[in-house]
């Protein structure tokens, strides 16, 4: 390849990766542009790409209705509870399936790998029988509890366990370590990047999980963040400059987790790949 | 310290049996070299000692007591792998009391033994480093160091020295010597090097399909082997073979015919061998005598042969050659500075009977008379 092509290709694929950058944006700017106009200028027939009046006011009016900062707990509460309940079941179960010999195993394995195949839309009624003879309903374990099986996040971590050599699992349990020791003590540690990766993402999907919460809660006070954004309406229909404030708003703690653990999870993702990082 | 002791130990995977019935004892304090080719099951019946591996019949005492179904952690074992398993995420010093930290010692009891096994192996400077910041022989003696720490009754070492360049493999023998008469403990040691099992052990057991061949010092192995594979195994270059057929017994001698139609003979107890059995002769490459002065080699007696190939080692020469009817070829051993033949030429080889052996057709050791 001679200079000239190769430097088309680079001004190609840059060119590329600008269109691709802006489609991914202009909903999220268009959002944040809706949010900072006058409620009424969100419904005029003029289209503006920016503001004609600038203003905060969709911002203080959803901070100030009360509900905002409730939503956020709740989303955090349950998103954490999904994360960290997801984590140690799939550590476990992947531990069992990787390192373990026990009668049935592969067919364990294979159950576990076949909740791939269905989707969660087909569990949602059993699942909200289930938890409302649980006395579950709008409860914080009823949203959690039918979040933290996740056979990805099992097949993941037992790809990355069968790759840890044997030895480190024998020399723990001859220096004293039982199966939950050697997970915590040597296998933990050694997949540390991974775990971050496989949180990160759990945590990302629970908070913008909407379908189940939408079933299960019922009770303003119990909703999540993007259940919440649903009341942002009055008697004259959605008001949008508040609905984007709220979503803005929503969105910034779980942006801000990525991009403050944005290292673990490459390297994380690169260790699962097999890359180098 | 305690002695260990099997009996009938068998291993299967399904309908594969691995170990074929294994009976050895190991007696208190000594030093043992579990050797053969790969996947002969020297391996296997450690980790089956060290309770890695489950035992599918037979019995195992440690100490005197019964051990099948017992925790490898509660065995009084310690071992260092082939790989060394340090753990990656641990300083030194945390390998080597992660041990006694799940024991739930006194921290100040983890550092004191801790401290006491790196001083002995000269390793009190690495402690608070990493693995990965530590040479092969380093992280080799930290895996002896988080054995020692434990002061387990019986050390096993699978194969720990494999990893190492051949300078430092030397050199680790004689340590792992020297530490072995510190600290008198029961070591088992497995290896598929001679050299190794030779130098260490006190008592060679020889593997081969799953079985014990022999089991023996290592002098009385060598020069007194129960079959053609022991024979072969132990020696470097190997035995020689070569095929032959019982022509007669003469008092305390046997009298083979040679494939190329020459006599020769061997002292050995072949009463029990009929006159025409196919038998094979055996000689080490340091008592074959080569013969390649012109005259010598054109004349009677010997096994008549080709040079092949002259190898100079430095301190000896190895001669390999050819002789009719023997698919192989032999190797001679000539002590450096001596003459050594050039490659192409006819010699004729030469041998002190008391110093071969004899195989019969399944491969058994016909006594030696002398």
């Amino acid at each position: 390849m001679n200079a000239r092509s190769s430097l088309a290709w680079t001004v190609l694929g840059a060119a590329s990766a600008i269109v691709l950058a802006a489609l991914w944006a202009a909903p999220l700017l268009w959002a944040l542009s809706t949010a900072l106009r006058p409620e009424l200028e969100t419904v005029s027939s003029d289209f503006h790409w920016l503001p004609q009046t600038w203003t905060l006011d969709a911002f203080a009016k959803t901070l100030a209705a009360g509900n905002l900062l409730r939503w956020l707990l709740n989303s955090a509460l349950v998103a954490l509870g999904v994360t960290v309940v997801t984590m140690a079941i799939s550590l476990m179960a992947a531990y069992a399936f990787s390192q373990l010999r026990f009668r049935g195993r592969s067919l364990v394995f294979g159950l576990a790998m076949l909740a791939f195949l269905l989707p969660f839309e087909a569990l949602l009624v059993p699942l909200f029988r289930t938890m409302h003879q649980l006395g579950l309903v709008n409860s914080y374990a009823g949203i959690v509890l039918p979040q933290v099986v996740s056979p990805v996040v099992i097949y993941v971590f037992k790809g990355f366990f069968d790759a840890i050599p044997a030895d480190f699992r024998e020399a723990a349990t001859m220096d004293g370590a039982g199966p939950l020791r050697v997970l915590w003590s040597v296998y933990l540690p050694l997949s540390g990047n991974i775990v971050w990766a496989m949180a990160i993402v759990t945590f990302i999907a629970a908070w913008n999980n909407f379908l189940w919460p939408f079933i299960i809660v019922t009770s303003t006070d119990m909703m999540t963040i993007p259940l919440g954004l649903t009341q942002t309406y009055d008697a004259f229909g959605v008001r949008y400059a508040q609905l984007m404030a709220a979503a803005l708003l929503g969105a910034l703690p779980v942006a801000l987790a990525y991009v403050l653990f944005q290292k673990k999870v490459t390297q994380g993702f690169l260790a699962a790949s097999g890359l180098k990082g | 310290m305690a002695s260990v002791r099997l009996r009938g130990i068998q291993k299967s995977y399904g309908d594969n049996l691995v170990i074929k019935g294994v009976d050895l004892d190991v007696e208190d304090g000594q030093f043992v070299v579990f050797v053969g080719p790969s996947g002969c099951g020297k391996s296997t019946l450690l980790r089956m000692i060290a309770g890695l591996e489950d035992i599918s019949a037979g019995t195992l005492e440690l100490g005197g007591r019964p051990c099948n179904g017992v925790d490898p952690a509660r065995r009084g074992i310690a071992m260092v792998f082939q790989s060394y398993a340090l753990y990656p995420h641990m300083t030194v010093a945390d390998n080597m009391g992660f041990a006694l930290k799940l024991a739930k010692v006194a921290k100040a009891e983890i550092a004191e033994r801790v401290g006491r096994a790196a001083a002995i192996l000269q390793i009190d400077h690495l402690l608070d480093r990493k693995p990965k910041a530590l040479s092969g022989g380093q992280r080799q003696r930290v895996a002896i160091g988080r054995a020692i720490v434990r002061k387990p009754e019986v050390f096993l070492f699978d194969e720990p020295l494999s990893n190492l360049d051949a300078a430092l493999r030397a050199q680790t023998r004689v340590e792992l010597a020297q530490l072995h008469r510190e600290l008198g403990s029961t070591m088992i040691y497995v290896t598929h090097d001679q050299v190794e099992a030779m130098t260490l052990g006190q008592k060679i057991v020889v593997f081969n399909g799953g079985r014990i061949e022999q089991a023996g010092t290592p002098l009385d192995l060598y020069e007194r082997p129960a079959n053609r594979f022991v024979a072969g195994f132990l020696g470097s270059p190997r035995m020689n073979f070569i095929p032959a057929v019982l022509a007669g017994e003469e008092g305390a001698t046997a009298r083979l015919r040679l494939p190329d139609g020459s006599l020769a003979e061997v002292a050995a107890d072949v009463a029990q061998a009929r006159v025409g059995a196919a038998l094979t002769l055996g000689i080490r490459p340091e008592h074959l005598r080569l013969q390649f002065d012109p005259a010598a080699a054109a004349g009677p007696g010997g096994i008549p042969a080709t040079v092949a190939l002259v190898e100079y080692l430095g301190d000896v020469t190895l001669v390999h050659v050819r002789v009719d009817g023997v698919d192989a070829t032999l190797a001679a051993k000539v002590q450096a500075g001596g003459a050594a033949p050039a490659s192409g030429s006819r010699v004729r080889l030469g041998f002190d009977p008391a110093r071969a052996y004899l195989f019969d057709e399944a491969g058994l050791a016909f006594i030696s008379r002398t």
